[in-house]
């Protein structure tokens, strides 16, 4: 009995959290199909696409709560990608540590070093903070080159054990597809909730106007830096993730085309949302790995017309929503439901004014 | 001892000196204007009291400490709150929350109990100004004499000890700057301790709240008295109307 009861709190909370907005109720259907898409039997390279669709995500939601959020222009989120990748590779290669213990191992690295990337925000704004940033990810690749025996160089380290090795290898897909979406759902949460709890008020009011909030009484510089480190810890778990999963760290996870990917995926998923670079992720990911080359084939010799092909479908989309495609998604269903709200509230006014007239008579 | 004593305090950008060799002080539960035309140097005054400049000389005791120099959220913090002249709210959030921003500084939230959340406390500090019906809207959709009113709820939500009003009734109608001028005078009866400093440009609200009036010309002080006196003062009807002919 006492159980069922809760069930039913649980139930009733969740419905009033959930269903009743219409954005949420998406949300969770959305997470309901990722959890069992396997179930179509899927082959192991779209499984690999859609863990690495996974982790784009939470590298585009880290950069969005950093840009949508607190506006500190990152170029260079790439370094806390590359930093993990790194940090759990070395300690696998020279420490012979496994994955769940490195993983963890490699957050207070990201740490300290959103600390150190972080420190310039303090000094400049806007265009100069970016360039500032891009310069991060060349600075860790001249690191990483300067200790060549150590780290590999060019080459990188490779050999990374998976995060499944018990398993047979066609299902070691599957266990880290759903894997990493268990971590995108945490991270998710996590930022969603520091994003809209009184602290995420304090974030945008520093988007907004810095100079009004330092006449708030705010510490910009303490929330700065808190949100680089925040964005930092999970751009860190993301990359050293991706690391086991390719097996390989290297420097091209340093390269600028990386610090690209959470721009463009949160620009074209809906800026400061934190659901929309989800959303933007999967859409461009699949875009180009699946849709491009398989449903549309391209003859081998137009490998480079599919980048142009790429590029003109993302800039369509964007002219055509310019704020995003989550956020099209939602302004359609708020529309929605405030129709129906208005209809149901018009028709009660109807029937009490329909009684009105009958008491009268 | 004063709350707020100026001395000497001097700015000047290049060639130009902004602010001369100012002194004056702002007592407990006083209100007290700042007048002067144009360019006499009054937000630069602001500005330099409030900590977003670094004055070249003087200093700036608030309780007794010089707060000349330090951080501007740090002088909040020790308990003096400003509007700005032009409104500067929080643009993206409703206006509820741009209130709660200044509820999550440290002096915002010192006096927040178990039972008052700050969302409770945000309501009674838009109650104060008259503005929570419109507690939902977003800032941006909020026209601009009740954005002036939303800077002030904001100043008061850190509790300040000392209130700095830029130019509160610029651009607000005659009725918004009725309500405006009962909302100051509401305030001062609800903290009779708090001293008030507004600089205006409106003299007839002005004069009908304040207690003292310092009047600048050209980053100096050229007078300071009663309203009344300093209405019939021969220096500020020459600064404000031209010499006599």
């Amino acid at each position: 009995m006492v159980s069922a009861y809760f069930l039913k709190r649980i139930y009733l909370s969740f419905a009033t959290h959930v269903f009743d907005v219409p954005a949420r109720l998406a949300a969770f259907l959305l997470f309901l199909l990722l959890i069992f898409f396997p179930v179509t039997n899927p082959t192991s390279q779209i499984l690999l696409l859609l863990t690495l669709a996974n982790l784009g995500a939470i590298f585009a939601v880290s950069w969005d709560l950093l840009v949508g959020r607190t506006g500190l222009m990152s170029l260079g989120h790439a370094v806390f990608f590359g930093l993990g990748a790194y940090v759990t590779a070395l300690l696998f290669v020279h420490l012979g540590l496994p994955p769940y213990i490195t993983i963890p191992l490699s957050i207070p690295v990201g740490v300290l070093v959103a600390l150190i990337v972080g420190f310039p925000s303090l000094r400049v704004k806007g265009p100069y903070l970016s360039l500032i940033s891009f310069a991060f990810p060349l600075i860790l690749t001249g690191i990483i080159y300067y200790f060549k025996e150590y780290t590999g160089g060019e080459r990188g380290l490779y050999g990374l054990p998976s995060f499944f090795p018990f398993l047979p290898y066609k299902d070691q897909f599957l266990a880290e597809y759903w894997f990493t979406l268990l971590l995108l759902f945490i991270s998710g949460v996590i930022i969603y909730r520091i994003a809209n709890s009184e602290t995420g008020i304090v974030l945008v009011s520093i988007l907004d106007d810095e100079l009004a909030s330092k006449a708030s009484g705010i510490n910009v510089t303490k929330y700065k830096i808190m949100t680089f480190v925040i964005s930092g810890i999970f751009a860190t778990i993301a990359g050293s993730v991706q690391a086991h999963i390719l097996r390989v760290a290297n420097t091209g996870m340093l390269e600028a085309t990386i610090s690209f990917i959470p721009v463009i995926v949160t620009i074209f998923g809906g800026i400061g949302t934190l659901y929309g670079p989800i959303v933007g992720a999967y859409f461009l990911q699949l875009l180009d790995g699946y849709v491009l080359g398989r449903i549309i084939t391209i003859p081998p010799d137009w490998v480079y017309a599919k980048m142009l092909v790429y590029a003109l479908i993302i800039i369509i989309l964007i002219i055509l929503w310019p704020r995003g495609v989550a956020r099209f998604v939602t302004d359609k269903l708020e529309d929605l439901e405030e129709a129906r709200d208005i209809d149901e509230r018009g028709s009660k006014i109807w029937k009490k004014y329909k009684k009105k007239k009958e008491k009268v008579v | 001892m004063h709350l707020l004593e100026v001395e000497n305090l001097s700015k000047s950008f290049g060639g130009l000196t902004a602010v001369n060799n100012v002194s004056f002080h702002v007592d407990e539960g006083e209100i007290v204007g700042i007048i002067g035309p144009n360019g006499a140097g009054k937000t630069t005054l602001f500005h330099l009291i409030s900590g977003f400049l670094n004055p070249d000389s003087g200093t700036v005791k608030f309780k007794g400490e010089n707060i000349a120099g330090i951080a501007p959220h740090k002088i909040v913090n020790k308990g003096i709150a400003r509007t700005f002249q032009v409104v500067r709210p929080f643009r993206h959030l409703p206006v509820i929350a741009n209130v709660m921003v200044a509820l999550k500084s440290p002096r915002g939230s010192r006096k927040i109990e178990w039972i008052k959340t700050s969302q409770r406390k945000a309501v009674d500090m838009l109650e104060n100004v008259g503005l929570t019906e419109l507690m939902l809207e977003p800032a941006e959709n909020v026209g601009h004499g009740d954005l002036k009113r939303l800077e002030m709820a904001r100043a008061l939500a850190t509790e300040p000890d000392l209130l700095m009003l830029d130019e509160p009734f610029g651009g607000l109608n005659p009725l918004e700057t009725d309500f405006l001028t009962k909302s100051i005078q509401r305030i001062h009866l609800d903290h009779p301790t708090r001293g008030i400093v507004i600089v205006e440009h409106k003299l007839y609200a002005l004069m009908k709240i304040v207690k003292r009036v310092i009047v600048f010309h050209q980053g100096e002080k050229i007078a300071e008295g009663k309203p009344e006196e300093i209405a019939k003062n021969k220096k500020v009807i020459e600064v404000y109307m031209g010499k006599a002919m």
